[in-house]
Order: structure tokens, then C-alpha cells, then sequence
């Protein structure tokens, strides 16, 4: 069983994270913590009851599915301040669907901003007992 | 993958064409230059573009080329109307990030003491950094304007002067904004936030000009030695950011349906002449539009914040707009190709138009010697005005370098950074910083970057545009 876990990759201009996963499910969790703690530099988050919110995203392959969620955790932070700090995720082919948990009206907690997820050089590895990812983002 | 670099003369490298590449390569850098940019991985990205369909001439990289997402920063090329290909992956998420620079009737001599005092007046002006929004409030109708006019906008609102908009690219509007094809999230991201700087590498910086190499354009510019200067770095904030993410989306597919294949998914594109390419023309210019009002509002509030601090009417501080530039955009242009003139769509990504003497796009008061070129440097050091040649227009499609590019990753600079007194250090070399936040200044870092002196020089002796005027930064303001 492998475990979960993020980590910052060198990048000249921009910011690369890998992350890992004993599945892609919770590979895109992982992935979404991971993004979480870069916009709030680690900062602890509110204590209070999390709030769940009802997700649905179309996508051509897992990749562009990976890149989708990443943007729309982005999205949902730094526009709406609603971080995120789990998902039940289901992956049907070239989709996604499930529930979004987190905290609303967190931006207070934001410490950075990040423009944009990239799909460049990205990476998707999906063996059995095991999911990892690599992504770029532009800051 | 290993590229291949052949060298043609002292600033210039060819990338020969291999596997699915449609044109070479050519790369402006010094030989001293060359060994870091083998290193990075923007070589390989400049042969990546000229896989595109309809690429014409060269794949082309600046002296200040590096790592990227899909284009190198620093790429630039142009596509056949025809055959071509427009790519939101070659204009970038910051859709006309660009420099505006202003000069004034101030000799930095009247000032020095003042220094510290007008960093602040400009910090608090000049709203930078997370959480500090615009202080306009823009209503949907009114963001549809700003979409549509771009800085005229701004002028129109009160923001500046109609004299200003004559030396803007384009005239600070560019054509063929469809504010119905920019998405509700793109809205949502942009309209709290017309005025505002951002973080990162944005910033608003009192300079003066410490040396001029040629005094008839910089005369021509305005600028003259030890006038106090203003530049503004920023672009289209989450507006441009949201457009990108968007088109990149549908461009994907797009070129799966169009049978483009991608040797990099940033790269995605759709032919000129189809419905996706149309689709995200008009947003990009809602986008560039946006952020020439953007600096527009800014330049306003800087103008107010200064003349507030010193007490100056606006004819005693002048403050009038050199030029206002580009850095990430895609246009249509005219340019000479094989002897034919041919309508291109020009991606610049990472750099700046610098058309040469005569051209009509040129503002008529700079005509007789080319369109200014802004470089800004690093904040501790300087920065460059150069001027457009007609070698550009034969050679790079008009266009230039945009600054002096990283060279330590935002990791490695926060550790030189830690447990140094940053701003006491930079105190000390005579620039007051202001910042949102300490992060960024660490990130940002003198030694972050290349030093941009070596940059403008290969642009300068590669003749593709002369050095003109050197900037020295005093007062910093980041976000």
C-alpha cells in the first residue's frame, strides 16, 4: 500500500508539485491539499465543521481530468475562498463526479496567489496499488 | 531530449530542424549565455513551437528565453493566415502583461530626500498583492466597456489624459473584443480587480535615468539624464488568467478534431480561420484590452499620489506616458517574408514589439527613429529603453526581448533570501521597498534574475534594437 504525499519540484519561473497516491481518486485529493497549502503557505486551517458542495466535471482523458479538478480547487479558493480539504470522488470514463469538502469564506487564510494550472509537462502514472502526478503551475 | 545548437555569429544560434519540426530554430544569446540556456529546458520548447502548422521563418527565442509552460518566455513566432495555427498557450495566462513607462519634469537630484516618503505615498496608491483589490467598483455594463475599450475607457472615467492613449501599442484599444465570448468565472475574476498590480513579478518603480547612449532618441522618447522616472509592470489579472484556462480547455479538443499533433499539450491551437481560434481572438482582446486600462487607472493613481506627496501641479511633475508595451499577446502584422508582404498572426510570449523606424504603427512623434522598447532589469539594479530597428522587421518580425529572465527558481531564491535583512540590503544599494508581502521580495531577489545589461546588449548587437537610455530603480512597490 502506498502512501499519500506531496512535495515541490524546482522550477525555473514556476512552481512543479508531485504528488502520490495508493489510486487516482484520492491521487486528486492528494493533489487538491497539496494546492490548498501552497495558496496558504501552510497556515492552519479554520477547526470549524468543514461544508460540503456537489462537483460534476467533464474532461477529454485523466490527464486533462487532473488539470480540470486542479483548476476548479483553484477556482474555488482563490475566487470564492472555499478551501478545500477533502473529496468523494468517482472517475467514469473522462469525468468526474462526487463531493467537495471544505471550509467557505476562508480567504482570509489564502497567503499567495497562483494564476493558472498547466497542462505542460504534465504527468499521470496509474499502476495497481498506485497513482502519482506531476504538475506545473504558473505563479 | 538534446537539441542541437549550431552557431551562425557572435548573438545568434540556429536550431536545425529535426523530426516533425516545419522551420529551425534560431535563438539570440551571447556565447556566454548559451551553456545556461542548454541547461534549461526553453531550448527544447523553441522546437516544440515550430512543430506547429503554418509556422513561418524561424521558431524564434530572446536573449532572455527560459523554461516556460508551452512557449518558452521569450518565444516568439508568427503563423500563415491560411495555414496557421493561433495557440493560447503562446500568448500565456497573463494576457498583455506589459511595462507602461512615464517620465517626468523631476531631476532625481530634487527628490533623493523625498525617496522613502513617495514609496509609500505610491504603496498605498497603488493597491499590490493579495486581498488588495481595485478601489474601483465596476458594474457588468461597465467591465463590457473596459473589455471593449481598453485605456480610452479609463481617460474617458477620468483616469488619465487623452494624450496619453498616442503612446500606447495600439492606442491602448485593441480590435475585435467580444465581451460575449469572455466566460462569467473570467468576470467574476476580473471586475473586483481593474487597478491593481497583483503579485509576483509586478511592480510600480520610481527610476531616474542614469545614462543615455543615444541622445537624439532618447530625446525624442523625452528622457533625459537624472529625470525621475515611472514604470509599471502588470496585466490582465485574473481576467486573462480565466480566458487562458478557458480557451485551453477547447483548443484542446479542438486539436484532437483538427488533427494538430502536440508535442506539448500546452501548445493546443486550432487554424486561424476556425470557429475556436475566432472564439478566443475576441476574449484575448477583451483580455488585452483590460489590461491596458489596467495600467491606465494605475498610471492615475500614481499621478495623484505623487503630485499629493510633492505638493506639484500636473504640468510642474509632467508624469506623460513614454510608451506603453506587450509582452504577451497575439496580432495580426503585416511583415515582409522572402521579399512578399504577408498578413501573420505574431505570438509574442515573453516579448516585446519593437518595430522599427517608419512604420506606421510606430506613434508619430517616435516615427523617425523607432518604437521604444521597455526591459525592465531586476529590481536592485536597472533597466533598459531601447528602440526598434528595421533589422527586427526583417529578422524577428519586429520584436525583442521583454526583460532579463530568472535565473534561480523561486525556491532557490527564497533560500539566499532566508535570514538576510532583504530590504535593509536594498536600502543600502538606494531603492526603498515597499511590499505586500516579504515572500515576494525574497522571490524576487536582485540575484533571481540574469543581469539585464547582457541581455539588451545582444538585442544591441545583433542590431535588433539599439540601446537608447538606462534606468536606475530607487523606490520599489511589489505585491
Amino acid at each position: 500500500m502506498t502512501d499519500s504525499g506531496h512535495r515541490t519540484v524546482e522550477h525555473t519561473a514556476d512552481l512543479a508539485l508531485e504528488f502520490w497516491a495508493p489510486d487516482e481518486a484520492r491521487l486528486l485529493v492528494q493533489g487538491a491539499r497539496a494546492v490548498i497549502e501552497l495558496l496558504t503557505e501552510g497556515t492552519p486551517l479554520p477547526t470549524t465543521e468543514p461544508s460540503a458542495r456537489p462537483l460534476q466535471l467533464d474532461a477529454l482523458d485523466p490527464e486533462d481530468r487532473l488539470v480540470r479538478w486542479l483548476s476548479e480547487v483553484l477556482y474555488l479558493a482563490s475566487v470564492e475562498g472555499f478551501l478545500c480539504t477533502d473529496a468523494t470522488l468517482e472517475l467514469p470514463d473522462g469525468a468526474l463526479r462526487g463531493t467537495v469538502y471544505g471550509h467557505a469564506d476562508a480567504s482570509e487564510h489564502l497567503r499567495t496567489e497562483i494564476k493558472a494550472v498547466t497542462y505542460h509537462d504534465l504527468k499521470l502514472q496509474r499502476s495497481p496499488g498506485e497513482a502519482r502526478a506531476r504538475v506545473i503551475f504558473d505563479v | 531530449m538534446t537539441i542541437r545548437f549550431e552557431r551562425i555569429d557572435d548573438c545568434r544560434w540556429e536550431i536545425p530542424r529535426e523530426g516533425g519540426m516545419r522551420v529551425p530554430g534560431r535563438v539570440y544569446a551571447s556565447a556566454a549565455m548559451i551553456d545556461d540556456i542548454r541547461r534549461d529546458k526553453s531550448p527544447e520548447q523553441v522546437a516544440n513551437v515550430a512543430h506547429l502548422p503554418g509556422i513561418v521563418g524561424h521558431s524564434l527565442a530572446m536573449p532572455d528565453m527560459h523554461w516556460g509552460y508551452g512557449f518558452p518566455i521569450g518565444g516568439v513566432a508568427a503563423f500563415d493566415e491560411d495555414e496557421g495555427v493561433l495557440s493560447p498557450g503562446g500568448v500565456g495566462y497573463d494576457i498583455n502583461c506589459g511595462v507602461r513607462l512615464l517620465r517626468s519634469n523631476l531631476k532625481i537630484d530634487d527628490v533623493r530626500t523625498e525617496l522613502e516618503r513617495l514609496s509609500v505615498a505610491l504603496y498605498h496608491a497603488v493597491p499590490c498583492g493579495l486581498g488588495r483589490g481595485s478601489r474601483l467598483k465596476l458594474s457588468e455594463r461597465e467591465l463590457d466597456h473596459v473589455m471593449e475599450q481598453g485605456a480610452a475607457w479609463a481617460v474617458q472615467q477620468g483616469h488619465g489624459r487623452p494624450e496619453d492613449l498616442k503612446t500606447i501599442e495600439e492606442g491602448g484599444c485593441f480590435p475585435g473584443a467580444d465581451p460575449d465570448r469572455v466566460s462569467e468565472r473570467a468576470r467574476t475574476r476580473g471586475r473586483p480587480q481593474l487597478g491593481s498590480l497583483g503579485s509576483g513579478n509586478h511592480f510600480c518603480e520610481l527610476g531616474y535615468v542614469a545614462e543615455v547612449f543615444d541622445d537624439d532618441t532618447a530625446a525624442a522618447y523625452g528622457l533625459h539624464e537624472g529625470e525621475l522616472t515611472l514604470m509599471l509592470h502588470s496585466g490582465s489579472r485574473g481576467l486573462g488568467h480565466q480566458i487562458c484556462d478557458d480557451s485551453l480547455k477547447r483548443m484542446l479538443k479542438a486539436s484532437a478534431q483538427y488533427g494538430i499533433e502536440l508535442p506539448d499539450r500546452q501548445l493546443c491551437a486550432a487554424p486561424l480561420r476556425s470557429p475556436e481560434a475566432q472564439d478566443y481572438f475576441a476574449a484575448m482582446a477583451c483580455a488585452v484590452n483590460f489590461a491596458f486600462a489596467n495600467r491606465q487607472v494605475m498610471t492615475s493613481f500614481a499621478r495623484e499620489a505623487l503630485s499629493e506627496a510633492l505638493r506639484m501641479g500636473d504640468d510642474e511633475l509632467g508624469l506623460e506616458v513614454v510608451y506603453d508595451v506587450c509582452h504577451n499577446i497575439a496580432k495580426w502584422e503585416e511583415h515582409e517574408v522572402d521579399g512578399e508582404m504577408r498578413r501573420l498572426c505574431v505570438h509574442r510570449k515573453g516579448a516585446t514589439r519593437a518595430f522599427g523606424p517608419g512604420h506606421r504603427q510606430v506613434p508619430k512623434a517616435y516615427r523617425a527613429v523607432g518604437q521604444p522598447v521597455l526591459v525592465p532589469g531586476d529590481m536592485g539594479r536597472y533597466s533598459y529603453v531601447l528602440a526598434g530597428t528595421e533589422r527586427a522587421m526583417k529578422e524577428t518580425f519586429g520584436s525583442s526581448c521583454h526583460g532579463a529572465g530568472r535565473r534561480l527558481s523561486r525556491a532557490k531564491a527564497k533560500r539566499q533570501a532566508k535570514g538576510r535583512p532583504l530590504f535593509e540590503e536594498l536600502r543600502q544599494q538606494g531603492v526603498f521597498v515597499q511590499a505586500d508581502s516579504k515572500r515576494t521580495v525574497a522571490e524576487e531577489l536582485p540575484e533571481a534574475y540574469k543581469d539585464v545589461a547582457n541581455v539588451v546588449d545582444v538585442m544591441h548587437d545583433a542590431g535588433i534594437a539599439r540601446k537608447v537610455a538606462k534606468l536606475v530603480p530607487v523606490a520599489v512597490i511589489k505585491g
